[in-house]
């Protein structure tokens, strides 16, 4: 993922690096792959933890690497689409928080535990 | 924007319901109670009426899909709401009707549930009309988040409680990956309306080739989507869900969610388009995403034929075959609209066809399993989900045993049922755009299926009961009048369905043609 790509096949995008003075030093290639870090390390932590809040929070950081990607983009294209699209993120997020918790407890409340390993009923 | 929401009024019937069955479902008269069902029922046949005779938004990259796909929701969405009757509160409402308990609206499930029902089928017909990536997101958030409620409210079972969980997790892992997808392709574009992505796309194409970051946001965009569509690599809590939850809830989850994805993935590679190279005449997506659907397809139908011959639950063996029929519909999907308007060469009109098919035939395998139940030693029933249920069910209940035999075999794609003019179509547009291997993957796949189809047929019709097991544990019909009429209007779907367009065929290419077919001269002019 070259930015330099993004810089020459869009126009006005390449013109609009340079005038980044609030984040001086800082282009979008750092915020991408802070992005892309926090979504990697969400991936591998969803992947090899077994403790359902855990997984749960590992998707949350997933979520919120896009929405930094998202941010990221809309400075670098100049226009409010990302952070539109990130308002929206959040409050789905929101709702996905409060259902994945309810599910949580009920599960807690029948077994007493939060390992997902306790749960494998469903085999074959 | 006022035309905007005018094309909206099939959604907007449709939440209204949901916010009245919200409230119905709580009332303390039970008449009142009862109307929730009723109230759905008359707000999907009035959203499929004004789906019918609104007109799309212009501008929308895919208008015809958008109407097509409102028809087919509310039509499939009909036989859905007859086999979750009976779901919520059957037991609770039993015992406030002998007066053992008083109605206390904290313990109901009806109102949510019917409400959850809508929401999704709902969010359904705003994938069909997405034009935007950010509502195209919030569509599909909105086809999920009911769906794992009512997976986990489903039975009071401890399986659906984790059948519930696991593809809850499993459903965020897919939105957080194609969201991160979606944020890339925004990112390589700088737009997220989809006419304007697809012209940006368009001038990278002439002036060189695609973003990298566009192509990588398109591939996750899609990797993403396959949980939807439970296609490989995101196909593993498929078995585990369908059998976790309600025999009802796992149709829903066969067409609900499966028909976002597919309107998704369509949707997202029409931005790209299918360009003519010199592979592939009539048009291929670029090359990397042409390359990942291609494994994507292969390795999907596959696996779900391959593991389904190993399955004794007939639930787990339709869960494989969800996944495989996937596998099917990414074939009609690589081969893209194609170069004429007609009917046999397009991909998108097959894949759009074959969700109706598999919709209307899924509902009546489903609803044998939910219609009939089966005793166990204690006194309780359970499902009758082993393969074993099913011996002689044609002698014993040939409503229901017949119901499994022909929607079986219109599954396999046997030539007189629906089962194979919904797969024909994804043949010939395989074979105009030039994909051969595929195709011949296809009819391998299409072979093997016929061993566990043939097993879902042949234990009602040719097998005699098992008296012996019989008489322990007698299998008996649920008595929810919803359920078995669900399974006998999908038989009517498959035979009557079939049989119009064998007698009309000329006209149905017609009215298909004006009514789906893509714009396909539009999204290959730009390049």
């Amino acid at each position: 993922m070259n930015p330099m790509d993004l810089a020459v096949s869009s126009a006005e995008g390449a013109g609009m690096l340079g005038g980044m003075p609030a984040f001086a030093g800082a282009t979008l290639m750092h915020y991408l792959v802070v992005s892309a870090a926090m979504f990697v390390i969400g991936l591998i932590g969803f992947l090899t933890r077994r403790n359902l809040i855990v997984m749960f929070l590992c998707t949350e950081l997933m979520f919120q690497a896009a929405g930094i990607a998202l941010i990221a983009f809309g400075r670098f294209h100049m226009n409010h689409s990302g952070e539109s699209f990130v308002i929206f993120v959040l409050t789905v997020a929101a709702a996905e928080a409060a259902l994945a918790l309810a599910l949580v407890v009920l599960l807690f409340r029948r077994k007493e535990t939060l390992d997902g390993t306790a749960w494998k009923e469903l085999k074959g | 924007m006022i035309e905007k929401l005018q094309s909206l009024w099939p959604e907007i019937t449709l939440l209204t319901a949901a916010c009245v069955v919200m409230i119905t479902g709580q009332s303390a008269s039970a008449a009142v109670r009862r109307l929730s069902w009723s109230i759905c029922a008359a707000a999907l046949i009035a959203a499929g009426l004004l789906a019918y005779s609104t007109t799309a938004a212009s501008g929308h990259a895919l208008p015809h899909m958008a109407m097509y796909g409102k028809i087919v929701t509310c039509v499939v969405g009909l036989l859905l709401l007859l086999m979750v009757a009976g779901i919520a509160d059957r037991a609770y409402e039993a015992e406030v009707a002998r007066g053992k308990t008083v109605f206390d609206a904290i313990r109901a499930t009806r109102g949510e549930f019917y409400a959850f029902f809508m929401f999704s089928l709902t969010g359904l017909m705003l994938c069909f009309g997405a034009d935007d990536l950010v509502w195209l997101f919030l569509a599909l958030e909105l086809v999920s988040l009911p769906t794992y409620i009512m997976v986990a409210t489903s039975t009071s079972k401890n399986a659906s409680m984790e059948a519930g969980v696991k593809y809850f997790f499993l459903g965020a892992l897919g939105a957080a990956t194609f969201l991160y997808g979606f944020a890339l392709i925004y990112g390589a574009t700088g737009a997220t309306n989809l006419v304007q992505i697809h012209s940006a796309f368009a001038a990278q194409i002439a002036a060189g080739g695609l973003n990298t970051i566009g192509i990588v946001g398109l591939i996750l965009a899609v990797v993403g989507v396959s949980f939807k569509i439970a296609a490989v690599p995101m196909h593993f809590y498929t078995p585990d869900v369908y059998q976790g939850a309600s025999a009802s809830v796992s149709a829903f989850l066969a067409f609900v969610p499966k028909s976002a994805g597919f309107a998704t993935i369509i949707l997202l590679l029409s931005t790209v388009g299918w360009l003519p190279s010199s592979d592939y005449p009539s048009g291929a997506l670029p090359m990397p995403v042409h390359a990942v659907l291609w494994v994507m397809a292969v390795v999907t139908m596959t696996v779900g034929n391959v593991l389904a011959l190993l399955q004794t639950s007939v639930k787990r063996t339709l869960a494989y075959s969800s996944i495989a029929h996937s596998g099917y519909m990414l074939v009609g999907v690589i081969a893209g609209p194609g170069k004429g308007d007609d009917f046999a060469s397009s991909g998108i009109a097959a894949v759009l066809f074959y969700l109706l098919v598999y919709g209307v035939t899924n509902v009546g395998t489903f609803a044998v399993v939910a219609a009939m139940q089966r005793q166990n030693r204690d006194g309780t029933h359970s499902e009758a989900d082993r393969i074993e249920d099913l011996r002689g069910m044609c002698a014993t209940n040939p409503m229901m045993g017949w119901t499994m035999v022909i929607c079986s075999a219109s599954l396999l794609g046997l030539p007189p049922l629906l089962g194979f003019f919904g797969k024909l179509p994804l043949f010939s547009a395989g074979i105009s755009g030039g994909h051969i291997g595929l195709v011949v993957i296809l009819g391998l796949n299409s072979a093997i299926a016929a061993f566990y189809y043939l097993r879902l047929a042949a234990y009602p019709l040719l097998e005699s009961p098992d008296m012996a097991a019989r008489t322990s544990n007698p299998i008996t019909q649920v008595p929810v009048t919803g359920r078995w009429l669900a399974g006998v209007l999908s038989v009517v779907g498959v035979i009557a369905l079939a049989i119009w367009p064998v007698t009309s065929a000329a006209k149905f290419g017609a009215t298909y043609k004006t009514k789906v077919a893509v714009p396909g001269g539009q999204v290959a002019q730009g390049k």
